[in-house]
Order: C-alpha cells, then sequence, then structure tokens
C-alpha cells in the first residue's frame, strides 16, 4: 500500500514535471513568436477583428449610438436598394468617378512613364515633379486649392479668359463638379507612374531590337512587347488604384463643405457613409454601408483575379 | 553583298541618329510642358500668399506685383485658436504615430520573416488579408469602443491603434526587407547565445534602417495629412490638427479671407515638401518596389 501509494505519489510528481516540460517545451519553442507577436494579435482581435463582428451585427439593427440596438433583420440592406434616393446618388457618383478617373490616371501614368523610359537626361527631375502632386494629393491643402482653381473667379477661368471663354462656375456647377474631382484625382498620376517605370525596366531591351529588325512598327511593338510584358503591373495599379478610388473622402468633403452638393452630385460613397454615422447617428445603417462597401471591393478584386489569367501576361 | 549590307547599316544608324535627335527634343517639350501644367496651381498658390487681398482673384500670373506677408499673419491668427497650436498637435500626433508603427510593425514583422512558431503562416495569411480590409467595416465599432473608454476629444484613439500594428500594410513591407538580409548573421548571433530579442534590436533593427527610414516617413507624411480620423474624434478646436484647422478655416472665414486660406494651406504642405526634397529617393524606391497607393 505504502509502496503503490508512493508509486502513485511519484508517478503523480513525473506527470507534474511532465507537463511543466511539456509546457516549458511549448514555451521555448513558440513564446518568443508570440511575444513579438503581440501587439499585432491585441490589435488584430481588438480593434479589427472585434470590431468586424460588431458592425456585422450592428449592420442589422437600428443602433442609434443613445440607445441600445434594436435586431431589424434585413432592413437597412432592403433600405438601400429599395427607399434611399441618396444612396443610389452616391452609388452613381462613386462608379462614375471610378470608371473614369482610374482608366484615366492610368493612361498618363503609362503615357509619361513610356517617355520617361526613353533613356532622356534630367529624368530623376521630372520624376520627382510628376510625383510631387501625389505626395501631396489628398491634403485639405490641395482640395483648398481646387476649390479656387474651378471656382467661377478661379484661376481655370481666368485662363480661359483669355480665349474669350466664359467659363462657368465648375465647382457649383452639378454637371461638372465631379468631374473637377477626376481632374483632380487625375493629376496625382505620380505613384503608378513610378510603379509603370520600374516595370517598364524589367523588359529586356533587346526584344526591342530583335522586333525592329524583323520591321515591327512602334505601335505594334508596343501592342507586342510592352503591354503584355506589362500586364501584372497595370493589373496591379487598377486594382489598387481601383479600390482607393472607392475609398475616396477628403477632397469631395472639403471642396462640398461636407455636403456632397450640389445636388449630391459630389456624394461618394464614403461620404454619405460618414454622414449617416456622424452627421445623424444612424449608425446601424451606416454599418450596413460600411459592410456594402466591402462586399463591394471584394467582389471587384475577386472578379480582376478570375479574370487575369486571360489577359495578364505571367513569365513562368 | 557584305560591303552593301555595311553601307545600309551605316545610313541606316546615321538617319536613325538624328531621328532619334528629334524625337528626344521632341519628348523634353512635352515633358516640360506637362510639368509646367502639373506645378502651375502649386507655384499660383504659393505666389497667391504673398500678394495683397485684392490681387488674388485678378491675377494668373506668378510674380506677385507687390509683396507682402500679411495673409500669413492674419491666417495664422485667423481662428479662435492660433495656428501654432494646430502645428503643435499635428507634430505631436505624427511623430508618436512614427515611433509606435515602426516599433510595433518591426516587432510582427521579425516574428513572421524569422521566429519558428505553430500558427505562423495562419497569423501571415490573415495578415495580408486585412491589408484589402476598408476601414469603414470597423470605423464604426472602433468609434463606440473610444467613445466608451472616454477617449474622444484626446489623441489616444489616433495614436493607441499605430502601437498595436494595425496598419499591416507596413508590417508587410519590413517582413520582404527582413527576408532579404542574411541568415547567417541572426544564426551566427543565436550561436553565440543571443536571445530573440538582442538578435532583434542588435542584428535586424541596424540592419534595416532603409525599411526603417521608410516606414517611418510614409507613416509621419499619412498622418500628418490624415483627415478623417482626426474629424471623428477631435471636437475641440484646442485639439485640432492643421488638416481640421484648415477645414474650419474654409468653412468659417474662407470666403472672406482668401489670403490667409491660402497662406495657411502653403504651411501645411511644407513638412509635406520638406520630406519630399530629402527623401525623395527613398519615397521612390519605397514605391516602386511595393506598389504603394500614393
Amino acid at each position: 500500500m505504502t509502496a503503490s501509494s508512493l508509486e502513485s505519489g511519484s508517478r503523480g510528481a513525473g506527470n507534474k514535471v511532465g507537463t511543466r516540460n511539456v509546457l516549458a517545451k511549448i514555451w521555448q519553442q513558440d513564446g518568443p513568436g508570440y511575444m513579438f507577436l503581440l501587439p499585432w494579435l491585441i490589435g488584430f482581435f481588438g480593434l479589427t477583428v472585434g470590431p468586424m463582428v460588431t458592425s456585422l451585427y450592428l449592420s442589422f439593427t437600428d443602433f442609434d449610438l443613445l440607445t441600445d440596438p434594436n435586431w431589424v433583420g434585413a432592413s437597412n440592406y432592403v433600405r438601400m436598394f429599395t427607399a434611399d434616393p441618396k444612396f443610389a446618388a452616391a452609388m452613381r457618383v462613386t462608379f462614375f468617378f471610378v470608371i473614369f478617373s482610374v482608366p484615366l490616371k492610368l493612361a498618363f501614368a503609362l503615357l509619361v512613364a513610356m517617355l520617361l523610359n526613353r533613356g532622356l537626361r534630367g529624368l530623376p527631375l521630372y520624376r520627382a515633379i510628376f510625383y510631387l502632386p501625389s505626395l501631396l494629393g489628398t491634403s485639405v491643402a490641395i482640395a483648398i486649392l481646387w476649390r479656387q482653381l474651378f471656382a467661377g473667379d478661379g484661376l481655370v477661368n481666368q485662363f480661359l479668359a483669355n480665349f474669350g471663354i466664359d467659363g462657368p462656375s465648375w465647382i457649383s456647377n452639378p454637371r461638372y463638379s465631379l468631374w473637377t474631382l477626376i481632374v483632380l484625382s487625375v493629376w496625382q498620376f505620380g505613384s503608378p507612374m513610378i510603379i509603370f517605370l520600374a516595370g517598364l525596366r524589367q523588359i529586356p531591351q533587346d526584344m526591342y531590337e530583335a522586333a525592329s529588325l524583323d520591321g515591327a512598327s512602334k505601335f505594334r511593338q508596343f501592342y507586342k512587347i510592352t503591354l503584355p510584358l506589362l500586364t501584372p503591373v497595370v493589373f496591379f495599379n487598377a486594382i489598387v488604384q481601383t479600390i482607393e478610388a472607392f475609398k475616396s473622402f477628403t477632397p469631395a468633403f472639403v471642396i462640398s463643405g461636407g455636403t456632397g452638393a450640389p445636388i449630391n452630385s459630389t456624394l461618394f460613397y464614403t461620404l454619405y457613409l460618414y454622414q449617416e454615422a456622424f452627421g445623424f447617428f444612424r449608425m446601424g445603417y451606416a454599418s450596413a454601408l460600411a459592410w456594402f462597401l466591402l462586399a463591394m471591393i471584394a467582389a471587384f478584386t475577386a472578379f480582376s483575379f478570375l479574370t487575369s489569367k486571360y489577359w495578364v501576361h505571367y513569365d513562368d | 553583298m557584305t560591303t552593301e549590307a555595311h553601307n545600309l547599316t551605316v545610313v541606316g544608324t546615321e538617319s536613325s541618329k538624328s531621328r532619334r535627335r528629334i524625337i528626344s527634343i521632341v519628348s523634353h517639350v512635352i515633358l516640360v510642358g506637362a510639368s509646367i501644367l502639373m506645378l502651375y496651381p502649386l507655384l499660383w498658390m504659393l505666389a497667391s500668399t504673398f500678394r495683397p487681398e485684392n490681387e488674388i482673384f485678378t491675377s494668373s500670373s506668378l510674380w506677385p506685383s507687390s509683396f507682402s506677408i500679411d495673409s500669413y499673419i492674419r491666417g495664422w491668427n485667423g481662428l479662435r485658436v492660433s495656428f501654432g497650436t494646430f502645428f503643435l498637435n499635428s507634430f505631436i500626433i505624427s511623430i508618436v504615430s512614427v515611433i509606435g508603427n515602426v516599433f510595433a510593425c518591426s516587432l510582427a514583422a521579425y516574428a513572421f520573416a524569422r521566429l519558428e512558431f505553430r500558427g505562423r503562416k495562419f497569423w501571415f495569411a490573415l495578415m495580408l488579408m486585412t491589408l484589402m480590409l476598408p476601414y469603414h467595416v470597423t470605423l464604426i465599432p472602433q468609434y463606440v469602443l473610444f467613445l466608451q473608454l472616454g477617449w474622444v476629444d484626446t489623441f489616444l484613439p489616433l495614436l493607441v491603434p499605430k502601437f498595436l500594428a494595425v496598419d499591416a500594410f507596413f508590417i508587410f513591407l519590413m517582413v520582404q526587407f527582413f527576408r532579404g538580409i542574411p541568415r547567417e548573421l541572426d544564426e551566427a548571433a543565436m550561436m553565440d547565445g543571443c536571445s530573440a530579442w538582442r538578435i532583434y534590436y542588435k542584428v535586424m533593427l541596424p540592419l534595416s534602417m532603409p525599411v526603417l527610414a521608410t516606414a517611418a516617413i510614409f507613416t509621419f507624411l499619412w498622418t500628418w495629412d490624415d483627415f478623417l480620423g482626426p474629424l471623428i474624434y477631435l471636437n475641440d478646436m484646442r485639439s485640432y490638427t492643421v488638416q481640421l484647422g484648415l477645414r474650419t478655416f474654409v468653412d468659417s472665414t474662407g470666403e472672406s479671407d482668401f489670403g490667409g486660406m491660402l497662406a495657411m494651406s502653403v504651411l501645411t504642405i511644407v513638412p509635406v515638401f520638406v520630406f519630399f526634397l530629402f527623401f525623395q529617393r527613398l519615397l521612390i524606391e519605397g514605391i516602386a518596389t511595393t506598389g504603394m497607393k500614393r
């Protein structure tokens, strides 16, 4: 009896030592990694995953910040598509902006990158000048400048007056107001241009030499060599710029004084979301708007990746 | 036969030489024109701030007929709180953000790039997924959280997330760089009995100055330009950043004091411009290698 109890006692102690050993081993193996990861893990769960789940839940409620949220089913989403003309306006404005600003911006970026890639002198200077607007672009100061440029008595109209053209007030005319923001976005073609330049550098020069020996015109060389080899970069730039365009906020906010005026013509999706959340405190509805934005971006990205195998050329 | 071919190529190179020269001249003309077009608005804004108020709307030239800094003096004190306070707030927020971001992101990046632990690939994949996430889906619950913590109208909602490496883009940037550092270096240190922590700050960080600098610069610039965050969390004018101050200027006195508004706009751009002048190479390399959005 004493022997067996002693034995079991020692076995128990053995187990304890065993688990302690296992724990120590786990700690030795995984501990440092998780210690280094700790700040990110806290942020990931506390500020990303937790809020995401909460916001998904709130999108099915009538949360207004002051009273407890009540479950309202899918009615926020139903309202978006059936009973909210401002949502429809915001969708129109945002899609119009994306469809025109992104291709124009990328076209300019590629055009200038190709000009710069000809081994011209002064490349660093040109590159810096074209990049500067990209760097300044989203600040309030530039939005203020834009408001002035395209005002009724602004710089653009002073310039047009030299040719006897009496320009409208671009900013306050709903027909043109969104275009001023598209121009602002295209003006910032610098960063995709730099990425294009890096991509163009990767294309081996002897391909062009071989093509011109075979008598291929510059135009044909562009279509048959440059563009196909550059498609991975085009693909990348298109995705990044489209997502950025969907999320565009500051210029429209500053130029329209936070309203999306005139007549909702600059009511960007994110601006509408901001109004609903922090202007009217319809936090439940705004959460639904946020999740629909995520769905649109995810759908666009998935669609791009799925179609990419038909038009993006990969070397390997 | 061979001489004929030879002659042909000689003629070819000569005509292509002059053609090339014409093309290069045309390219320069186009690029100079485009540069002027791109920079004109900025130069005009700068010139306008030194003009007497009545001249701003009547002159599209770059050279003011008379030179005055009245706009700056009026603008600086154009609001209830002076722009000095806004600049101080912006600098505090930006600099603390840089420290937080570089520290927290480099810790996580070191774990992902160098340490062996179970679940590493899983967490890394989740981190990459957050890169695409529009912040709008976390915005409202984060606001509610910070409101309940009593942090609204303090800088904490803007700063604490930086110390928790929420901006995953910079983790990704650093992981890419860390992977390029020869493993022999930290393996040798490990043989010598260095802990992971010591390797991190004695070996990895000193070797990673370029990427840390890039991350620091972009964090500073993005925080400096951030508008939505301060707009949501800062209500008291004494805690405004320069971006909020400018926006308030537009709403209150913008229509009457245009010179002051433009002068303050120029001042808020100055720090960004200084970074551009000094760190242009790092900025451009950063974009070219990682494909940053701005």
